[in-house]
């Protein structure tokens, strides 16, 4: 299989509003794809009709090599989506919300009792089984969310902002086990977030604004083209950082100057490697890709 | 097979371990239970007595025998939609929470999801009401028994039978439901008024004209009926062979809706299964039509 997801001119209105026009983009097996886009761009509708919740007006959907008009519950075998919010039953114990859950997928008695095992394993949850969902903490109850959206060994996990408010030892868990799944079982990962170094650490990612892509690339190419290099320089003193005539903030220990790209902090470095004695050369963040494509700043789960 | 069965256990587990939900159908019968307790139960007996002719003295069990089978067919009638109504709310909640989201996830057909709810929401009510039923036959018991095998078994398809319009009728309601606040709203509803216009709180033949008009056109009204007419039965026809005249009780049946009038031709009990017979099946219809429009709605969206 070329492409795991394949979508081509998709287009959805409510009403007058259009939350997606003329959309188009592939998703390879394996990969971490990432959705970027504020409230509204898009994001969650996309989703919506990747998952059979919501029908489109136009355009085509193929997932796991399947028409999405054709064959939607085996696209929905092939799909393990984490919600934004946990959406299990919170009166019910873990083991009673897996169990149910996966019965919908004809998973039951031993096939189920064997997959909980491994499950609880990867996640680390098996001392919570017996424990009521609602009584469980944000991040134990987003492995929970994670192991419901496993349970049918999908092959692509959709995670929807899957890391929004937990906190940095969470967030990082969450992400250890998915980057095992892809490692392992070369899931792909259909990622949106807010967290821009999550999406830096994509394969692939898609920049949403008011439905449309607005950019999209590997991280590096998006950097290389909607952001440039900066170099800092130590040791350095201000009007010899200044000297250069390019944007200049300081920084601890340093000057920070903004350079085109490059081979342009090449070319200063070899004419004056003089100043050069201390320095590093890196690449603009995600956050300054998402500004300059956009016009807006994105930063964690605040819009700005 | 395997999807139903899950969905059935897990919306009956739902429906017991969610507290607010269990408490908040048990809220009306237990209301209904207060008022007897506090007044109603003496307003039923001086009712009665009103009805026996001067000099004439009637024995204490067959009066309690009277009043407990107009208070527990009362409060069965009212038990079997407002519980079955409850229940169901879970159809509504888990859109709120987003599990119907997660649920529609699954390559489950909707129709599964749908019978699942209906299953469910039939189940937990007939667990309740039977527990009410045991309730209401050992207060009998206690009280006065004047209850034949048949007339048991009749309360037995009548409960059934008004669990099934219960639950058939809030599907319906149900359905056009999306938000915490009209779930509250129609629980708010139910709750306060199905008691009256089923004939429970009251007897029927108290309202004025226009209204008993009105309720004799509300298929819920016939199943309140039929529960009165079977665990009332002995208790009258015990009154009729050994202590009133035919014409005594016959009113006695008239003003305690033993006896229903549509448009004053008097309904016969046969006539009564089949108005609810004929209601639960259209309210399925309903149903089934709703859930596949839905379906068909969001194919052509």
């Amino acid at each position: 299989m070329k492409n795991m997801i394949e979508i081509e001119h998709l287009n959805k209105s409510f009403g007058s509003v259009k939350a997606v026009q003329d959309l188009s983009f592939r998703v390879k097996p394996g990969e971490l794809f990432a959705f970027l886009g504020l409230n509204g761009a898009g994001k969650s509708t996309t989703i919506s009709i990747m998952c059979g919740q919501l029908k489109r007006d136009g355009g085509t959907v193929w997932i796991a090599g399947e028409n999405l008009d054709k064959n939607e519950n085996k696209i929905k075998s092939s799909l393990g989506v984490v919600f934004q919010n946990s959406v299990l039953d919170k009166s019910l114990t873990v083991y009673d919300n897996l169990l149910n859950r996966a019965a919908l997928y004809g998973i039951t008695g031993r096939a189920f009792e064997r997959r909980l095992i491994e499950l609880s394993e990867l996640l680390e949850f098996k001392n919570l089984l017996k424990r009521t969902v609602g009584k469980l903490s944000g991040g134990q109850r987003r492995r929970i969310d994670i192991a419901r959206a496993l349970f049918h060994r999908p092959q692509i996990l959709i995670l929807d902002e899957p890391t929004t408010g937990l906190d940095p030892q969470t967030r990082k868990a969450v992400w250890n086990v998915v980057e095992k799944l892809r490692r392992e079982e070369n899931m792909t990962v259909f990622l949106t977030t807010h967290y821009m170094e999550e999406a830096a650490d994509a394969d692939y990612v898609v920049i949403l604004d008011s439905g449309k892509i607005a950019a999209e690339g590997t991280p590096l190419a998006l950097k290389n083209r909607y952001t440039g290099d900066f170099v800092t320089l130590y040791g350095v003193t201000k009007e010899e950082a200044e000297a250069f005539a390019l944007p200049c903030e300081q920084v601890n220990d340093g000057y920070r100057l903004a350079v085109e790209n490059t081979a342009a902090a090449t070319q200063m470095i070899v004419k004056h490697p003089e100043i050069f004695r201390d320095y590093e050369i890196t690449k603009g963040k995600m956050d300054d890709v998402f500004l300059a494509v956009t016009g807006k700043s994105l930063k964690g789960d605040e819009e700005s | 097979m395997r999807e139903l069965k899950a969905m059935i256990q897990r919306d009956t587990k739902l429906f017991f371990k969610d507290k607010g939900m269990f408490f908040t159908s048990l809220v009306t019968p237990l209301i209904l239970l207060l008022l007897f307790v506090t007044f109603l139960g003496n307003v039923y007996r001086e009712s009665f007595e009103n009805f026996i002719p001067a000099g004439m003295e009637v024995p204490e069990e067959l009066l309690e025998g009277f009043v407990g089978g107009w208070l527990f067919s009362s409060l069965l009638a009212v038990c079997c939609v407002t519980v079955a109504f409850c229940s169901n709310m879970l159809m509504v909640q888990d859109k709120v929470t987003g599990a119907r989201a997660d649920l529609t996830m699954a390559p489950v057909k909707k129709s599964t999801l749908a019978f699942g709810y209906y299953i469910s929401t039939a189940l937990a009510t007939m667990i309740i009401c039977a527990v009410a039923l045991l309730a209401c036959f050992l207060y009998l018991y206690r009280v006065g028994w004047y209850l034949s095998a048949e007339d048991v078994l009749f309360t037995l398809l009548d409960v059934f039978l008004l669990v099934l319009f219960g639950t058939a009728l809030s599907s319906v309601v149900n359905f056009f439901l999306s938000t915490q606040g009209q779930i509250t709203a129609v629980g708010t509803i139910i709750s306060a008024a199905y008691g009256f216009i089923c004939g429970a709180y009251m007897p029927i033949s108290q309202f004025s004209d226009g209204i008993q008009k009105f309720i004799s056109f509300l298929p819920g009204t016939y199943g309140t009926a039929l529960l009165h007419k079977h665990l009332m039965r002995g208790v009258l026809d015990e009154l009729e062979g050994a202590y009133f005249p035919s014409e005594v009780v016959e009113q006695i049946r008239d003003g305690f809706d033993n006896n229903l009038y549509f448009l004053d031709n008097k309904v016969e009990t046969s006539t009564m299964y089949l108005i609810l017979g004929g209601s639960i099946l259209a309210l399925m219809v309903i149903y089934v039509l709703l859930n596949m429009g839905k379906q068909a709605i969001r194919r052509s969206k």
